[in-house]
């Protein structure tokens, strides 16, 4: 099991921060860019080609995916974008765009002299989009899991479930607290939703209902929780099951 | 073992490093173009931020049935709005869903899994969201949590706590507060902060 998987509820963690900056060092914002440019530009969107050279799936799942893989002492240890540095310069030497040699030599003549600028780039003659308004595009369409399939929902709101304990490898959307829970149907949304990646034995990536679950904190947490709190998580049809 | 929890005393400067180091590679390989990092901020500085949210929230609080509207079909109540830039419904924003908080219930979101935040209306999550302090203990402790924020909720006031494990990005109304009956709309919007419409404070009169 991957401890990423089970953090809610985790105790023993001391004060939370309260900082209300989105970005508490300038570089942050570049990899935060740079990530969202490379969504943006991953071929699997219904969008119009660019010049970019980039040809493989980045979404979100890949990113989270990274995250869940790493250290857990280490998750803890490194803030929320050295995390995204990590995992995107590790999949962009992965996939053969940039090689580790480049990335440090690069990265030590930065270090020499941190205000040297940044290449131009050459200019663009896209037969579609520029790269720069595919970005701007995806931002402003972004990308819906809703998919035209029709499944019938197994839960009507009110209906009793269980949730399932599936056996999540890599990548999960189902918290770990709320394996082999009990908890009441608040709401099913309209329609079937997908997933960015298939997380194979843990159940998401094709099209299904989802469905917002209600849970008692104390059935969560029984005698080590708050009085009259309630949570919702929103699961995947995979996930839930009928209550025994 | 003991090296795992230190860190260099480098430790930003050469992040800084690499991540421009990364960027300038991938603007050589012709990935992204060298003005594409700052166009992407640049969105979040105009177009998709929690100015829209406050503006939102503000119309909702002198409007009761645009707030049924809004906690009734989300996107469609914010659809209705036309000052508002385009793209309410892009990335990060294509299933919002919003809770109002009202006497005897406060509304608290999170992420245990990740950081899902609605971009159009609220822009990027401050830090405090993406913490994975936050995220483990807000799930089990919410007052206790609250508290550390500066927010008392008694336990009379039940604490609904959303988890945004698929594909609905929540945020809360907060309640209007008192003594702002005299105020414009774009006034109110001036009170209602990011922290607010996640849960954990309220809209003070300031």
């Amino acid at each position: 099991m991957k401890l990423q998987h089970y953090l809610g509820g985790l105790e023993g963690l001391g004060p939370v921060s309260v900082e209300t900056r989105v970005f508490v060092e300038e570089w942050e914002k570049r990899i935060f860019g740079i990530h969202t440019a490379m969504m943006a530009l991953s071929p699997q969107l219904p969008l119009p080609a660019t010049p970019s050279t980039f040809r493989t799936v980045w979404t979100w799942a890949d990113l989270r995916k990274g995250a869940e893989a790493m250290n857990p002492f280490d998750y803890f240890k490194f803030r929320y974008y050295e995390k995204w540095l990590g995992g995107i310069s590790a999949y962009c030497i992965a996939n053969g765009y940039i090689t580790e040699e480049e990335l440090e030599a690069r990265t030590a003549e930065y270090s020499a002299d941190p205000d040297k600028p940044l290449p131009q780039g050459s200019a663009e003659a896209p037969n579609g989009l520029t790269i720069d308004q595919r970005v701007e595009r995806y931002l402003a369409e972004g990308d819906s899991p809703k998919r035209d399939v029709d499944i019938p929902p197994a839960f009507q709101t009110g209906d009793a479930v269980h949730i399932r304990n599936v056996p999540s490898i890599a990548h999960t959307r189902l918290p770990g607290f709320l394996r082999n829970r009990s908890g009441v149907v608040e709401c099913v949304y309209p329609g079937t939703y997908g997933y960015l990646t298939d997380t194979g034995t843990d159940g998401v990536g094709a099209p299904m209902p989802v469905y917002c679950v209600r849970f008692a904190a104390d059935d969560l947490w029984p005698g080590n929780t708050e009085p009259n709190v309630t949570l919702y998580a929103d699961l995947y049809a995979t996930y839930v099951a009928p209550a025994a | 073992m003991t090296d795992r929890f230190q860190y260099a005393n480098d430790r930003e400067a050469y992040s800084a490093a690499r991540a421009k180091a990364l960027e300038s590679l991938l603007i050589e390989k012709g990935i992204i173009t060298g003005t594409t990092v700052d166009t992407v901020l640049k969105v979040f500085e105009t177009k998709m931020g929690p100015f829209n949210g406050a503006k939102i929230v503000a119309r909702a609080w002198v409007d009761p049935a645009f707030k049924a509207r809004l906690v009734a079909d989300t996107p469609a109540a914010i659809a209705e709005l036309k000052d508002l830039p385009e793209g309410m419904a892009g990335a990060e924003g294509e299933h919002m869903r919003a809770v109002a908080n009202e006497t005897g219930v406060h509304n608290l979101i999170i992420c245990t899994l990740c950081s899902c935040y609605p971009w159009p209306v609220l822009g990027l999550p401050p830090y405090w969201y993406k913490d994975p302090t936050f995220r483990s203990r807000a799930a089990r402790e919410p007052r206790a949590v609250l508290k550390e924020f500066g927010l008392d909720v008694p336990e009379t006031t039940e604490v609904k706590v959303w988890d945004s494990s698929a594909q609905i990005r929540w945020f809360v109304i907060p309640e209007r507060p008192a003594g702002t009956e005299g105020m414009s709309e774009a006034e109110l919007a001036a009170l209602v902060t990011p922290e607010a419409m996640m849960g954990v404070a309220v809209a003070k009169a300031a």
